[in-house]
């Protein structure tokens, strides 16, 4: 009897995790499938599963290069990393003096950072584009990285914040006691110890920058310097019907990348969560 | 001033303030139970759990966007997959779910769940995943239900990564635009407008800068009220 209760919900577990499966990944099959359609096997319900790779070259040639989402996606790879590596380089001795250091009024400072999340982009947009036109950077890449980085750095710093609390402070002692000076217990002590940290926050540092569209909106006019969300969001603007077929291959291609990037340090998303959950 | 006094007479700003809140309300409080029921269950460690645990982790990492966009194409009247879908299981005449204001809503909260129950399930996944298991295993010993061993101990274990999720995703929900912009582009009527897309609405689209500025402003405030609030109830960050 206990046996087969056992079964029974063993089973029951299984097709709840198969549920899950087609729930999270059904809508994106069905992205994948559109974009290998023409414009008039759209209407087909359900759709064939037979692909017609002319079709498919036909789109994605469209796309990659008539819409130039190559050069889109070179422009969103380069200002990615550029604001990935430098709110990291900013934001990992920020949090380890909110963590560490006593100085005074530490805690409100914290909260003062993350409550900067609470700016919806919305509010910034303008100012943002007309302190870049100050600066002569509207319009170009640094004009991005600017603000980026500035959007990335709360959560940067908060995510680390909770990485350097989680050592115990007796490790900075005896670094301490060793001889090593602050930075250097930092770059060699800690920094080894928060490495998995440092990675869960460029992962949402990343995510962040590869999808936003708002501010890149206002800040950028011209075609060459779109980054892909920019792109994306120009598909709904124009006043035409949407070409499903289209914007379905402009969909798989921006996820493409994003998804080859998640599946590589898929190993470190989840080691780095597990250990920041220590907390 | 002359922007506030505006604003304070616009229905739209009131309606769109009631969309805000039912908004982050309903869906926070559905990704919130979905997501931890999730982490639970994920917790099991299933054979190919691992794998569907990354498929679910996808739709957190999509542009919103896009993810409107796709939705749009399911949830098509037409010849949208959803509906013919949930044909299959017996529902003719569904909702025209993107056109009819009573449901477009719903439809957006539905999405936003979609995306985002997986953030709330990383999150907590990965402070359950770090438990010392010892404490289940003595509490299975001694012979406690794992209704019970969720209720008296995971759940008190894992609340403060909860609340830690719930305030991200929350302060985002608040600020929603780009999902908006995707999927309804705050319509039909004023059906999904919130106060981010209405500000976005009058600064891009009507050029209306002062009016916008004066939008975004009083969503600063509201969400400096609502964050000192939450930060009084509840400590963000473990004092050491």
């Amino acid at each position: 009897m206990t046996t087969l209760s056992r079964v029974a919900s063993k089973s029951v577990s299984y097709v709840t995790l198969v549920v899950i499966a087609i729930i999270g990944v059904f809508p994106i099959a069905y992205l994948f499938l559109l974009s290998t359609k023409r414009r008039i096997d759209i209407g087909d319900v359900p759709p064939s599963l037979k692909i017609e790779w002319s079709v498919v070259v036909e789109n994605y040639k469209e796309v990659l290069f008539e819409r130039s989402y190559i050069s889109s996606t070179i422009n969103t790879l380069i200002i990615t990393s550029v604001v990935v590596v430098l709110s990291l380089i900013i934001g990992t001795p920020a949090a380890y003096t909110l963590s560490r250091l006593k100085i005074k009024g530490s805690e409100r400072i914290s909260t003062t950072i993350l409550s900067l999340r609470f700016m919806p982009p919305v509010a910034v947009a303008v100012p943002i584009l007309l302190s870049m036109r100050f600066l002569h950077v509207a319009n170009t890449r640094i004009g991005l990285i600017i603000p980026y980085v500035a959007f990335s750095l709360p959560l940067v710093i908060w995510i680390l914040i909770g990485f350097f609390d989680e050592i115990p402070t007796e490790i900075d002692e005896a670094a301490e006691i060793d001889g090593a000076n602050k930075w250097r217990t930092l770059l060699q002590v800690l920094l080894p110890l928060v490495r998995p940290g440092i990675v869960v926050a460029g992962i949402f540092a990343a995510i962040f920058i590869w999808n936003e569209f708002l501010i890149g909106m206002y800040v950028i006019d011209s075609e060459a310097l779109k980054t892909v969300p920019i792109a994306d969001a120009g598909l709904i603007s124009a006043q035409r019907p949407i070409d499903w077929n289209v914007a379905a291959t402009v969909g798989v291609v921006t996820l493409i990348p994003l998804l080859i990037g998640s599946m590589a340090i898929q190993k470190h998303i989840v080691q780095g969560i597990t250990a920041g959950a220590v907390k | 001033m002359g922007n506030y006094k505006e604003i304070l007479s616009d229905k739209v700003f009131w309606s769109s303030i009631l969309v805000t809140g039912v908004m982050v309300g309903v869906a926070l409080i559905v990704e919130v139970v979905a997501g931890v029921s999730l982490a639970i269950f994920f917790g099991q460690k299933l054979r190919g759990s691992k794998f569907v645990r990354a498929i679910l982790i996808t739709p957190m990492i999509l542009n919103p966007v896009v993810v409107g966009l796709m939705w749009r194409a399911l949830l098509n009247p037409q010849w949208g997959l959803f509906n013919w879908f949930i044909g299959v299981f017996g529902v003719d005449n569904p909702p025209i779910w993107l056109s009819d204001p009573k449901w477009t809503l719903w439809t957006l909260i539905f999405v936003d769940v979609w995306q985002w129950t997986p953030f709330i399930f990383v999150v907590v996944f990965a402070r359950y995943q770090a438990l010392p298991m010892d404490v289940f295993e003595s509490a299975r010993v001694d012979g406690a239900s794992p209704l019970k061993i969720i209720r008296y101990i995971t759940l008190p274990l894992v609340s403060s990564a909860v609340v830690f999720a719930a305030i991200f995703r929350g302060i985002d929900s608040f600020r929603t635009f780009d999902l908006v912009y995707g999927l309804t582009f705050g319509g039909p009527g004023r059906s999904t407008t919130t106060l981010s897309f209405y500000s976005f609405e009058n600064g891009f689209v009507y050029y209306r800068y002062g009016f916008a500025s004066a939008l975004s402003y009083i969503m600063v405030i509201m969400a400096t009220i609502g964050f000192s609030v939450l930060l009084k109830w509840i400590p963000v960050r473990r004092s050491h």
